[in-house]
């Protein structure tokens, strides 16, 4: 806990620090580079900026209520306020100056981002616009944030985003012919071969294949659907039951790293595995490929998932650096 | 462009940062614990942030506790297990928001005694270094000159200024009459998910 205490005031003393040397002086490359990245790496850090330089402007804020209401002395040898009218006629120039610079800070920037993971890497990506991405294992998305739209490409893989509101710019993701929209919600899309799965866990999203916007399709907070690159292959898995949050969070165990079976069948849950570990599992016994599962299981670990299949099955387990086999006695 | 982001710093200046110590002294009294006041706060900061106009929010005090409410309640849905007594803060902060009353806004003077006092709590040379910035709105170099100091002291005495202002907001009670001692109250009632 304590951890997390100092994080948060380590944010702002950062904040701080950032809004002084904005109103100060134009930043370098370096420092603008810098500051572009600490702000993309989480929303608190958007938030605690933005306070900080609203703090600067809050000092300004009494001035013009000074001219007339008589000023309580400092300690110092000068009267606080002394210059307020002058200052009141300076305003116009270099404090406003120094905001609009400000100002072109802290404009979310639209650069065509591209993020990408590599096999068992999961990874938390605040957007420009406060929208976060999650990607799992081995994929690969394309941020686009246009005034009109965010646009977001996934290319490969599993992502789950919470969008930030903003109903000017809708959030689409274009997965294979899937399009899917979103103003201020929070939803999962996985690629597989011949379609995508869509998840939603928060919200509402409408969803349409390429070309048929007309056709478009609701998805609730608890729906779950499989979209086939055929239109004939389109499969409502909705809803798994609606009131059955778990099951959805379930869906999204990824995020944190887990995987939670509950009554899967072990060439599931391997195919599942294997996506996230360069050492594969294999499974030679058709046997033992379907006894099903109930467990709770780290998908970096698949030594660990196998040697509980071994203490259920009584499956035989043979490993080098590239394999753990399974197999029969 | 730009003018329109200054324009919104100056207006998150005037109308939300000087309501942040009551809400952050509302939080406190609902014994949420120090970082999720934080991190509520930082939220609702970062929701504004994203805000491209704000001509249509007259009423700056009611907009923050509205904002502070839904980032709440964005907060417990987030949680695997939802929590009960947050559900019942949230409803609470709802109930707060909805009646503002016009005694609780602060006349200018008030304001401005306020802000005297939180500049007057600093250090000599940072406070210094703040007049002639934010007063007479002169330049890092000048002030430097003037104080017989080098720029960088200049820039670090203002984050230093700054960082004592920042921690001052967020240390007070909150300025409405009716919060009184909030100190130390049950905070001990809320209950950690301990997942």
């Amino acid at each position: 806990m304590s951890s997390v205490l100092f994080s948060d005031k380590m944010i702002d003393d950062r904040a701080a620090e950032w809004a002084v040397r904005l109103d100060l002086r134009p930043l370098g490359s370096l420092e603008r580079a810098e500051l572009d990245e600490w702000l993309s790496q989480d929303g608190r850090h958007v938030g605690a900026l933005l306070r900080a330089q609203a703090t600067l402007a809050y000092v300004d804020r009494a001035q013009p209520a000074a001219a007339d209401i008589p000023v309580a002395q400092t300690d110092g040898d000068q009267p606080f306020g002394a210059s307020r009218r002058r200052f009141l006629r300076l305003a116009g120039g270099g404090a406003m100056a120094a905001a609009a610079v400000l100002a072109v800070m802290i404009l979310p920037r639209d650069d065509g981002q591209e993020l990408s993971t590599g096999i068992g890497e999961v990874r938390r990506v605040s957007l420009a616009d406060g929208s976060i991405a999650v990607l799992n294992t081995a994929s690969r998305v394309a941020v686009s944030l246009r005034p009109t739209q965010r646009a977001i490409r996934l290319e490969q893989g599993e992502a789950w985003f919470q969008v930030a509101h903003d109903e000017a710019r809708p959030f689409v993701v274009q997965a294979g012919t899937l399009r899917v929209r979103a103003v201020g919600t929070a939803f999962g899309v996985r690629r597989h071969e011949g379609g995508s799965e869509l998840l939603v866990s928060e919200g509402v999203v409408e969803w349409w294949l390429e070309g048929q916007e007309a056709n478009r399709r609701r998805l609730e907070a608890g729906d779950r659907t499989f979209v086939g690159t055929e239109p004939s292959l389109i499969r409502e898995i909705v809803p798994v039951t609606s009131t059955d949050m778990e099951e959805l969070q379930r869906g999204l165990a990824w995020r944190d790293g887990d995987i939670i079976l509950k009554g899967e069948t072990v060439d599931y849950a391997v195919a599942e595995l294997n996506r996230y570990n360069r050492r594969r599992i294999v499974v030679t016994d058709p046997q033992i490929g379907r006894e099903r599962l109930v467990g709770y299981f780290r998908t970096n670990d698949p030594a660990n998932f196998a040697r509980a299949v071994v203490q259920m099955t009584g499956a035989r387990m043979s490993e080098d650096e590239s394999e753990i086999r399974l197999t029969r006695q | 462009m730009p003018t329109c982001r200054s324009d919104i710093i100056a207006w998150v200046g005037s109308s939300i940062v000087p309501h942040e110590g009551e809400l952050r002294a509302w939080l406190r009294r609902r014994a949420l614990p120090f970082q999720e006041i934080d991190d509520v706060v930082h939220d609702s900061y970062l929701r504004i942030a994203q805000l491209r106009e704000v001509d249509h929010i007259h009423n700056g005090r009611a907009y923050l506790f509205t904002t502070a409410r839904s980032v709440m309640l964005q907060r417990v849905r987030r949680e695997r297990i939802v929590r009960i007594d947050s559900l019942t803060e949230v409803e609470a902060l709802k109930l707060e928001d909805s009646n503002p009353g016009p005694e609780r806004y602060v006349g200018a003077r008030l304001e401005l005694e306020r802000i005297q006092r939180l500049l007057a709590s600093l250090p000599d040379r940072c406070r210094e270094v703040f007049r002639l910035r934010r007063i007479e709105g002169i330049s890092q170099r000048e002030i430097a000159e003037r104080m017989g100091l080098s720029e960088h002291i200049v820039e670090a005495q203002a984050v230093r200024g700054l960082k004592l202002l920042m921690n001052a907001i967020r240390e007070e009670e909150g300025r409405g009459q009716h919060h009184q001692g909030a100190q130390g109250e049950q905070r001990s009632v809320f209950r950690q998910n301990d997942r």
